[in-house]
């Protein structure tokens, strides 16, 4: 389990984490919803070990971090075993698509002919055959996205962290993403996913954390997002499907 | 006598003052752009021994005209050391070592400016450090400079001229003892300015094809 209690974390004067508990379970989607600019990104790089909180407690598979503002443990590089696809994906924009996927993967496949399977695999399932051996700045948001996620995919990692990576696909796709996602749930690896796309979530989710101002406002399963609690979640719901 | 005439009568000649420039050249781009290179990443790496110390030795040596440091390093270096070294050998260390300090300026820079997002994403999908730099960042890092490093490469064939001032047998030097036989500047000069013309525009044209082209290829939509 990858679990990250208590966590703040600031930026100058600028308080963004006040106190987060979120925690990812092996063969489980943990999705988390809140307006922009909460923090979302802020929790899913620390939770990626990527930026240290200032307070708060990681467990990693059970081994404790704990960080103060007097003293902060060190975390042994944990990708890709933790791995994330970012808004932004970060592409290699000089490797075709098809590099970029499979240059992390050969670290981790012993068998490149089954590598070669699963991804063709994966090529089928995400419809990427017509572009995958075009570069990054020739391929749409939408096809980057499944790229990138794909990436992740193929480097098998226990947990992957996902932000927002399907705002630009139409329904099918998603539907088709979700389907994988089940699939790796399957096989054990833990999800965390921000998301925007509240059908999304509630099919997907286990799990689900909603966010609002750096702490968390409702946590619970998938029926928080039919029968809120909290005043700040059904605003926040009433305001996303207008917004669909 | 015509540029052709000269030509056939002394080829011979400017073959091997061609070959010296040449050879000349390869020493000085080979050494200075792996070098330099490898200088740069250093330096970002080992900030304190070596990063700071070269960028100081860097800001010295942009102060010094390269033909003051190539006669200092010809003369006043050699009586000290009480040393005696083929001219040609040191023309290739003075134009050397400027060409690695240059290179590593450029290379440094764009190591500055590296777009941190593509480090963090061979970070969490478990590249090792070795392929990050080999496979993520030396071949971006090559398509943003490799137009003002080429162009760099071009000055630094320019600057193998000097070496005639020191007595290395370069095609300048070549042309200006044929001239003193035959007193033919107009036609000797422009031959040469010609052959520099030929091999200079081609790299700076190319240089200037690959800015265009990668400065496109590599923003991200
Ligand atoms: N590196 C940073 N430096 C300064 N401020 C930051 C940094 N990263 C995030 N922030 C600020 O933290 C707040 C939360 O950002 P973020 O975690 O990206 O929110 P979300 O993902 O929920 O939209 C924002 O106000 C943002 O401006
Ligand atoms: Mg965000």
């Amino acid at each position: 389990m990858l679990k990250a209690t208590n966590i703040h974390k600031s930026f100058g004067n600028k308080d963004v984490l006040l106190g987060l508990d979120v925690s990812v379970k092996e063969g489980e989607i943990t999705c988390l919803i809140g307006p922009s600019g909460t923090g979302k990104t802020t929790l899913l790089r620390a939770l990626g070990g990527l930026d240290m909180p200032d307070q708060g407690t990681l467990d990693i598979d059970g081994t404790l971090y704990t960080f103060s503002p007097t003293h902060k443990d060190t975390i042994p590089d944990p990708w890709p075993h933790i791995t994330v696809v970012f808004q932004s994906l970060f592409l290699w924009p000089h490797l075709t698509l098809r590099e970029n996927i499979l240059l992390p993967a050969r670290n981790r496949w012993d068998d490149f002919k089954a590598m070669e399977t699963e991804l063709d695999g994966l090529i089928a399932s995400f419809e990427m055959a017509h572009f995958i051996d075009q570069y990054p700045n020739e391929a749409s948001l939408g096809q980057r996205q499944r790229v990138a996620i794909a990436r992740a995919i193929m480097v098998k990692p226990k947990y992957i962290l996902m932000d927002e990576i399907t705002s630009s696909l139409d329904i099918e796709q998603v539907y088709k993403i979700l389907t994988r996602l089940e699939e790796l749930k399957g096989r054990g690896i833990g999800i965390l996913l921000i998301t925007h796309q509240i059908g999304f979530a509630k099919r997907a989710a286990d799990h689900i954390v909603f966010m609002d101002k750096g702490e968390t406002t409702e946590s619970g399963n998938a029926s928080i997002l039919t029968e809120p609690k909290t005043k700040r979640l059904k605003e926040f719901l009433s305001m996303v499907k207008m917004a669909h | 006598m015509s540029v052709l005439d000269i030509l056939l009568k002394y080829y011979p000649a400017f073959l091997n003052g061609l070959e010296v420039t040449l050879q000349l050249s390869s020493i000085i781009w080979g050494l200075g752009l792996f070098l330099g290179t490898l200088l740069a990443v250093a330096g970002t790496k080992f900030k304190y021994w070596i990063g700071i110390p070269s960028r100081c030795f860097s800001f010295l040596l942009s102060g010094i005209p390269i033909l003051v440091f190539l006669f200092w390093l010809h003369y006043p270096a050699q009586s000290m050391l009480n040393l005696v070294i083929n001219p040609f050998y040191t023309a290739a260390l003075t134009l050397t070592i400027v060409n690695i300090f240059a290179v590593a300026d450029i290379v440094r820079s764009a190591l500055i400016d590296f777009p941190q997002q593509y480090l963090t994403a061979a970070k969490v999908t478990g590249l090792t450090k070795k392929q990050t730099i080999f496979k993520i960042q030396l071949p971006l890092i090559l398509r943003t400079t490799l137009p003002a490093l080429l162009m760099l490469q071009v000055v630094m064939l320019h600057t193998t001229l000097f070496a005639s001032l020191i007595s290395v047998e370069e095609i300048f030097r070549v042309a200006q003892r044929i001239n003193a036989q035959i007193y033919r500047p107009v036609e000797i000069y422009t031959a040469l300015g010609l052959f520099f013309l030929a091999v200079s525009l081609p790299i700076n044209g190319f240089a200037l094809w690959l800015r265009a082209h990668f400065t496109r290829d590599i923003s991200e939509t």
